[in-house]
C-alpha cells in the first residue's frame, strides 16, 4: 500500500491497530487507542535536557590519569554507546513511522528518536572535551571489527523490515524479483518481520545499553569521569522510558490487546524472540571480553560484567513473558541502582521541585478566601 | 492498626514467610528498610524494575504507573497497601 502523508479516508483511529492499518491522518491526542504512549510522550518531554548543561571539563584531567587498559575500556565503551544511539536516532523513525496507524504511537516514536539524537550529541560533547579533535574516535566506529560486528547484528532486523516495507509500498503484496533475488511479500511476512524487529529493539534497549552504563558508572564509583557519568545518568533515565515503550508494544500484541494476527505471531515466533534476546546476551558477553582484553579495572571485570548481563536479562525477559533463563538471583553490581534512580539525577533548578515542571507550572486555583487578609 | 506486609520467599523447597508492618512512604521503602533485596531503578513508576507479584490483598498507586505490569503484579516503588497484603519476594 502506497504511503500517504495525509490519509484522506475518514477513519476512526480508535479502531486502527498500532501498525499496518491506515496511515495516520490527523495528529490528535484528545483520544487515544493506547493511552500509555501519550503518557510516555508527556514523561519524556518533561525529561528534556541538553548536553551542554553538564560540565565535563574535569573529565579531561581524570582521563589523563587512567591507565592504558582503562582508557581502552572508557573509549571503546563510548564508541559503542555512540553506535547504539546513531542507530536509534534514526531507525525507529524510518522503520516504524511508515507503518504506524495511530497518532499517539507515531508521536511517541518521533519523541523517542529525538531523544536518541540528544544522546548522540552528548557523545560529541564528551569526546570533544577529551580530545579536542575526536575525528579518529568517530572514524574507528566504522573501521573497528568488534564494533562493526555489533552494528551488523543490531541493524539487520531494522534493515530487513525497512526493505520489505519499501517493496510492499511500491509493488504491493506478491512475489517480487529484485536484482535476481526473489522476495515474497505478504502482510503476514511483514508482520513477522515487524515482530522480530521490535524484539531486537527491545533487547537493545533492555540489555545492550545497560552493559555500557555499567562500565560508565564503574568509573564514577571511583570518582572518575564524573561529568561523563552525569550525562549517562540522564541518558539511562531516557532509555528506561524507551524500554518501557517497547515492552508495552510487545505485551499489547502478546495479550491480544491490539492486532489479533500479531498475537498469533507472538505465540508462533516466541522461540525466535527468545533467541534474539539470548543472542544479544552472548554478544554482550563477547563485548565484555573485548573491553577487558588488556586488563580489568578496579570494581569491574569481565566475569562480573557477564554476571550482570545475565541478571539484567532475567529481569527484562520475564517482563515480556520469556521467563528467567539464567541462574542468578542477586544483582552483582548493586551500586548500579544508585545511578539508575531518577531521584539522583541532577536536575535544573527550576525542575528540582517538580520533575514534570513543563506541565502545570502555574497554580491557577483561587479560592474565595485567598484575599481575606487584604484590606482596602 | 498498622498494615501488614507478608513476604513469601520461594528460594528453597520450603517457602518461608516474613511479616513486616507497613509504616513507610511506599512498598519499596518498606521492603528495603527491612533488608529485603528488591531491584529498583527509577523509583518513579516508569522503568518497571520493581515489579512484584501480589498474592493477596489490594494496593493503591501514589502516581500513575507507566511501566508495564502484568495482571497480578504491582510496582513496589509507587504503591501503598490498602489493608494487609501478601507478596512474593
Amino acid at each position: 500500500m502506497k504511503y500517504t502523508t495525509f490519509n484522506q479516508k475518514n477513519n476512526d483511529p480508535l479502531l486502527e491497530p498500532m501498525f499496518f492499518g491506515n496511515p495516520v491522518n490527523v495528529a490528535r491526542y484528545d483520544q487515544q487507542k493506547h493511552s500509555i504512549f501519550e503518557k510516555l510522550i508527556e514523561k519524556q518531554i518533561s525529561f528534556f535536557w541538553r548536553p551542554e548543561e553538564v560540565d565535563v571539563s574535569k573529565d579531561r584531567v581524570d582521563f589523563q590519569k587512567l591507565s592504558d587498559s582503562e582508557k581502552h575500556i572508557f573509549i571503546s565503551n563510548l564508541k559503542y554507546q555512540t553506535l547504539l544511539d546513531s542507530i536509534q536516532g534514526r531507525s525507529p523513525n524510518i522503520a516504524f513511522l511508515p507503518i504506524i496507524s495511530i497518532p499517539e504511537l507515531e508521536t511517541w516514536t518521533e519523541t523517542w528518536s529525538f531523544f536518541e539524537t540528544i544522546h548522540s550529541r552528548s557523545y560529541t560533547h564528551i569526546l570533544r572535551n577529551l580530545f579536542g579533535d575526536p575525528s579518529s574516535i568517530f572514524s574507528d566506529i566504522v573501521e573497528n571489527e568488534e564494533i562493526k560486528k555489533r552494528a551488523a547484528d543490531i541493524s539487520k532486523y531494522y534493515d530487513d523490515l525497512i526493505f520489505y516495507t519499501q517493496l510492499w509500498q511500491t509493488l504491493g503484496e506478491g512475489t517480487h524479483t529484485i536484482h535476481g533475488e526473489k522476495h515474497i511479500v505478504t502482510m503476514r511476512t511483514l508482520k513477522i518481520k515487524l515482530f522480530l524487529c521490535m524484539n531486537s529493539v527491545n533487547a537493545l534497549e533492555a540489555i545492550r545499553f545497560y552493559v555500557s552504563f555499567a562500565c560508565t558508572f564503574a568509573f564514577a564509583e571511583r570518582e572518575l569521569m564524573e561529568g561523563n557519568s552525569k550525562i549517562i545518568r540522564l541518558i539511562s533515565r531516557d532509555e528506561n522510558l524507551h524500554l518501557t515503550s517497547t515492552q508495552h508494544i510487545l505485551n499489547l500484541w502478546a495479550k491480544g490487546k491490539d492486532d489479533p494476527e500479531m498475537a498469533d505471531i507472538a505465540l508462533e515466533f516466541r522461540d525466535q524472540a527468545r533467541d534474539i534476546f539470548l543472542d544479544a546476551v552472548a554478544q554482550e558477553k563477547e563485548w565484555a571480553g573485548y573491553l577487558f582484553k588488556n586488563g580489568s579495572m578496579i570494581g569491574l571485570n569481565k566475569e562480573i560484567l557477564c554476571q550482570y548481563v545475565e541478571f539484567i536479562a532475567n529481569h527484562r525477559m520475564s517482563a515480556i513473558g520469556l521467563g528467567q533463563p539464567f541462574d542468578i538471583k542477586n544483582n552483582p553490581l548493586p551500586w548500579m541502582n544508585n545511578y539508575l534512580n531518577s531521584d539522583n539525577v541532577q536536575v535544573a533548578p527550576q525542575e528540582s521541585e517538580i520533575s514534570s515542571y513543563l506541565v502545570g507550572q502555574i497554580d491557577s486555583e483561587v479560592g474565595s478566601n485567598d484575599f481575606d487578609e487584604f484590606e482596602l | 492498626m498498622c498494615k501488614k506486609v507478608t513476604v513469601v520467599k520461594y528460594d528453597s523447597d520450603i517457602p518461608c514467610e516474613q511479616t513486616l508492618s507497613f509504616a513507610h512512604n511506599n512498598l519499596l521503602d518498606c521492603l528495603l528498610n527491612n533488608n529485603i533485596a528488591k531491584e529498583y531503578h527509577c523509583k518513579e513508576g516508569f522503568c518497571g524494575a520493581c515489579r512484584t507479584e501480589l498474592i493477596e490483598g489490594h494496593v493503591e498507586y501514589l502516581l500513575d504507573p507507566l511501566a508495564y505490569i502484568d495482571d497480578g503484579e504491582i510496582l513496589a516503588c509507587c504503591c501503598k497497601p490498602l489493608g494487609d497484603i501478601t507478596i512474593k519476594a
